[in-house]
């Protein structure tokens, strides 16, 4: 089998992105997420995607007409470590039964029938990206009938995440392969969230694939881009030497979906650099 | 002597007994574990395989992502079977595609992603009978019993060098 050079990942148009929330109905309807009475309990709620509003209303410098908002999707953000050979993200690090991990593709993948339901990655994970299964999941009225059948319903007390629809790339992987194709690297797919965006703002591709629209070196060079809370990315350009000997020193989660935005207020929100 | 007997009808009803609830029990996992299909048609794998040559493939066929061997219809057996002649009529009158369905057998649970083909075609050095024991040679419909666990499939994967991790096959 041909080696997997693939490195899935992400770019989101903030400046694209309207909130519509079409990317969170298709995430969950795609993972078999259950519904639960109040899904306003956000600590609580089993969502993979959570369309997270900003604004700089609390900005003291933003008056009546600069007031702005925002609506960013955030997802598990399929951190890779700061050594490209020894792929750790922060959740990774701590589950003491392998029941996260980074794949060949570089997906984070969650196995909620190995986890022990510790909630540590919850705890390690910088953005907010997991969720616990509080309950068992329920469905209301004839949901369940519509379930998807290539995504198990995880147990109560087992962690889950985005994987990036990590059964879509299965399924096509099988697909190929009753196709006749090998090529593990012929396999391409889209996730829910990205088919469903109206706006086509959320695009998904290979992040080592030079004529990708998310080469990740071009999108690195690109002014719009902005990781997540990411601020070590804004010294790559203004003090090469101190961000070598940062990313040295610490272990950074250096996510793998960037966004794009030329807000500079947004930017600033979402990098969390402060220019002092 | 008379001890002996009598030994032996105190005891009696005890061997009685457990005998009895050795078949109730041994008949509940088999209820249990679905080893017979609800469709009783019955069917022997032996003859097809040694005397007709019929491979698994020739009934068993892929789906079209290659997932699933699918079990298969009546239909099936009619385009060998000609449903017209007398006695092949009075045969399949009595089932048909509609009534009770086959069970699925070594049916995985919902947090596996297998798929047949990727197994079996990718490799090419897995065989049906690897995982599903030699039913070719067995005369009915029942399942093997016995249990397809997780280590099987890894034992597997260890010696064709495929990846053994969770992702493989778990969501
Ligand atoms: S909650 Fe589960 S996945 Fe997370 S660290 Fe604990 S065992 Fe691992
Ligand atoms: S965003 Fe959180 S859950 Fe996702 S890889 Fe990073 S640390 Fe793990």
């Amino acid at each position: 089998m041909a080696k997997m050079t693939r490195r899935w990942g992400m770019v989101i148009d903030l400046d694209k992105c309207t909130g519509c929330g079409a990317c969170n109905i298709a995430c969950s309807q795609e993972n078999n997420l259950p519904i639960f009475k109040d899904d306003s309990d956000v600590p609580k709620r089993v969502t993979f995607l959570d369309l997270v509003e900003v604004t700089n209303d609390k900005d003291p410098k933003a008056q009546y007409p600069d007031v702005k908002v925002a609506y960013l999707p955030k997802m598990c953000q399929q951190c890779s470590g700061n050594d490209p050979n020894h792929p750790q993200p922060p959740c990774v690090s701590v589950c003491p039964v392998v029941a996260t991990d980074v794949g060949e593709d570089g997906v984070v993948s969650q196995i909620w029938s190995r986890c022990i339901g510790c909630r540590y990655c919850q705890v390690a994970c910088p953005y907010e990206a997991r969720v616990f299964h509080w309950w068992k999941p329920r469905y209301e009225g004839t949901f369940k009938k519509s379930l998807n059948p290539d995504v198990s319903v995880a147990s109560r007390g087992t962690m889950v995440k985005c994987t990036f629809c990590s059964h879509i790339w299965k399924r096509e992987r099988d697909r190929a392969i009753a196709n006749g194709v090998t090529d593990i690297n012929a396999v391409t797919y889209t996730p829910a969230c990205a088919s469903a965006c109206p706006t086509n703002a959320i695009i998904f591709g290979d992040l080592n694939d030079p004529s990708s629209p998310v080469y990740e070196a071009a999108v690195q060079k690109n002014p719009r881009a902005v990781r997540l809370v990411h601020s070590i990315d804004e010294l790559r350009t203004k003090d090469p030497s101190e961000y070598e000997k940062r990313l040295k020193i610490k272990d950074y989660p250096n996510p793998k979906v960037y966004y794009l935005t030329s807000q500079q207020w947004l930017r600033d929100k979402i990098s969390g650099f402060k220019n002092s | 002597m008379k001890g002996t007997r009598s030994f032996l009808l105190f005891f009696l009803p005890f061997i009685i007994f457990t005998y009895i609830a050795f078949i109730v029990f041994q008949q509940a996992c088999d209820y249990a574990m679905n080893v017979q299909a609800k469709k009783l048609l019955p069917f022997n794998h032996q003859t097809h395989t040694t005397q007709y040559g019929a491979d698994c493939e020739l009934c068993h066929s892929y789906d079209a992502n290659g997932r699933f061997n699918g079990i298969p219809t009546v239909a099936v057996c009619k385009q060998c079977h000609d449903p017209n002649k007398v006695n092949n009529a009075t045969f399949f009158a009595g089932f048909s595609d509609t009534d009770k369905p086959w069970e699925t057998f070594a049916q995985q649970p919902d947090l596996v992603y297998f798929s047949h083909m990727a197994v079996t075609k990718n490799e090419q050095k897995v065989q049906c009978i690897s995982c599903h024991g030699d039913k070719g040679a067995s005369k009915t419909t029942a399942k093997i019993k016995g249990k397809m666990a997780m280590g099987v499939c890894m034992d597997c994967h260890t010696v064709t060098n495929v990846s053994n991790s969770c992702t493989v096959c778990h969501d």
